[in-house]
């Protein structure tokens, strides 16, 4: 399985070349296009409990795409549905990642997703929901983000401050606690960041330059309001 | 040889070197991948470690030490790696590795009680407003304006009458005139004008529509031995409208959205979602607890109408025996022994009043109707 991102920056694709009988999960929806050789199959990951949990906890989609090509080799083109940049990442089977609701695009067939519960103060003040996505397992893991992705290197004990609705993924050998973003608490709501996240190493943090929240918030306001 | 920890250390990308870790009796090796074949080991003494627990759910042991090349630290997690690491530790980590242990517990059990009580507080409110869910629908219905009320019975009222045989004067509607005056003038602050029309039809049945429009069959009439038996049903009937039962089981039915939508000030929508879901007031029926209320109420009324109570009773109880038209009764007004023997309870429990009997003939207003008295079964 070899992949490739086309047109790097705002609006990009991924491009997967699959061997015969090779599959990759993708995000419902992701597939743009594909060669003739490839079967699109629904797939409820993890089981119907599983997709249920993850529908209902963490908001992702119910059913995942499967692209299996299943008539010979094949490539298929993958995009997600906001504008942004995509990473690809490749896991070991050591490293995992746990990322928030909308991060993951796609991934080989042999990486596990699962939803996972947050701690409750992460929960509430994390800005991800109670439920995120641990992703486990080796092989391609694809994640999109909204505006830029950028990566964050963490020495063992090197701390960073992230603000929470700009985090994509993160190592699970990283730790983080919520805390205010300045000493007061009126400060911290006017200065606009809230509570912000401060991860301690080691481990990888991905953020998106661009906040979702506050730029559908920023929308909203040129939208006509209908009777 | 897959990996089965992650190695951090300067020269190693941040994501952590993939390595494999085996635990020895004097200490660890741990075997780096690398793309030429036969990768590079590094081995360490058990002395030289600290460990700690450490990760995004406090689930790794970390593991530390120095070598040459600077720190090194190792997260652990496969717990095959992890039981041999506790087993062959020599004893002055048992102490710092229990700790880890204990703390990962902590956090563990802190996070399942944290979550044990929100979800306990969640099931309780769901719980709750589903217990409490009566009272939003009597608060509801307390919002609904009475002109409103008779509005939706008047509308279903007329169409009902429309394709019915109305009898309009005469002995019978003279005498449920009566016993409707009788009964009304004991009811106070009654905000409803009662209409009781008697429909010509051999149905052994009477119903009231929300806002005070109550329909008495013939056949009920015609069945009744007297007149205080069929006044005992018209106050039951009379009561469901003064309860608003009708409109608690609209309201029930609409749904809880609704009922908190009305207690909030939106009454109107009530009108939009009873058309949607089709509700007919004419075969709404009345639940047990609503029947009850009518029954005991009733009770009351007649007795201060000083209309010999026991009528009613009887009445049901006739109806509930094997016979004819049993059926039509029934099934709007289920009828238990538990039922009768609730009303005859209370009713002797009622101060007792000397009974003022009708005016009219009771034999007569059943002739006027085209049949002579059904023989009591």
């Amino acid at each position: 399985m070899k992949s490739e991102i086309l047109y790097p920056g705002a609006f990009p694709m991924v491009r997967v070349e699959l061997a015969a009988g090779e599959n990759i999960k993708a995000e419902s929806g992701a597939m743009v296009a594909c060669s003739p050789t490839i079967d699109i199959e629904s797939k409820m990951e993890g089981g119907f409990l599983g997709a249920l949990s993850r529908k209902f906890l963490t908001g992702e989609k119910f059913f995942f795409q499967t692209l299996r090509a299943s008539r010979g080799p094949g490539e298929a083109l993958l995009a997600p549905t906001v504008p942004g940049e995509i990473a690809i990442l490749e896991l070991d089977g050591v490293n995992e990642y746990m990322v928030q609701k909308d991060g993951f695009l796609a991934g080989a067939d042999a990486i596990v997703i699962e939803s996972q519960m947050q701690s409750m103060s992460r929960g509430l003040l994390g800005g991800e929901g109670f439920f995120i996505l641990k992703i486990s397992g080796k092989g391609m893991l694809v994640l999109n983000s909204f505006g830029a992705i950028h990566k964050i290197e963490l020495k063992p004990n090197q701390e960073y401050i992230v603000d929470n609705s700009h985090l994509v993924a993160w190592s699970t050998t990283t730790s983080y606690n919520i805390e205010k973003a300045t000493s007061g608490w009126v400060a911290s709501f006017t200065s606009g960041e809230g509570f912000v996240c401060r991860f301690r190493g080691p481990g990888l943090v991905y953020i998106q330059s661009r906040n979702p929240g506050s730029f559908g918030a920023w929308i909203r306001q040129f939208i006509p309001v209908s009777e | 040889m897959s990996p089965n920890a992650l190695c951090f250390g300067d020269e190693f990308p941040a994501a952590g070197a993939p390595c494999f870790v085996q635990v020895d009796t004097g200490g660890l090796t741990i075997a780096f991948e690398s793309d030429e074949g036969d990768g590079v080991r590094e081995a360490t003494q058990f002395s030289a470690l600290t460990v700690s627990a450490g990760g995004i759910d406090h689930d790794h042991l970390v593991v530390k030490w120095n070598n040459i090349r600077g720190e090194r630290t190792l997260y652990l997690k496969n717990p095959d790696v992890i039981r041999a690491f506790r087993e062959a530790v020599p004893d002055h980590l048992d102490a710092p590795l229990a700790q880890v242990a204990e703390r990962v517990r902590q956090v563990r059990q802190r996070r399942r009680l944290v979550w044990g009580i929100v979800g306990g507080a969640i099931l309780s409110s769901v719980l709750g407003l589903w217990l409490g869910s009566d009272i939003l629908v009597e608060v509801a219905v307390s919002r609904i304006p009475v002109e409103w009320e008779q509005k939706l019975g008047e509308s279903a009222y007329r169409d009902f009458l429309t394709h019915q045989d109305v009898v309009k004067e005469g002995p019978a509607v003279a005498a449920v005139e009566e016993m409707t005056h009788r009964l009304t003038e004991q009811i106070q602050n009654n905000p409803y004008s009662f209409q009781v029309t008697v429909v010509k039809s051999d149905v052994i049945n009477a119903f009231a529509l929300p806002g005070g429009y109550v329909v008495v069959f013939t056949g009920l009439m015609k069945k009744a031995e007297n007149g205080e038996e069929v006044a005992g049903v018209l106050s039951h009937e009379l009561n469901h409208v003064l309860q608003r039962h009708g409109l608690e089981r609209i309201v029930k039915s609409v749904g809880l959205l609704t009922a908190v939508a009305i207690v909030f000030g939106n009454q109107q929508g009530l009108i939009g979602m009873m058309k949607q879901l089709g509700i007919e007031l004419l075969t709404l029926k009345f639940g047990r607890e609503q029947e009850t209320e009518a029954d005991l109420k009733g009770l009351e009324l007649l007795q201060r109408a000083k209309i010999d109570p026991s009528g009613m009773i009887r009445f049901f109880e006739r109806l509930s025996e094997k016979g004819e038209g049993r059926m039509e009764w029934l099934s709007t007004h289920p009828m238990s022994a538990a039922r009768a023997e609730r009303l005859k309870g209370e009713l002797a429990a009622l101060p007792k009043t000397l009974p003022v009997p009708f005016t009219f003939d009771w034999k007569q207003v059943q002739a006027s109707l085209g049949s002579q008295p059904v023989a009591v079964p």
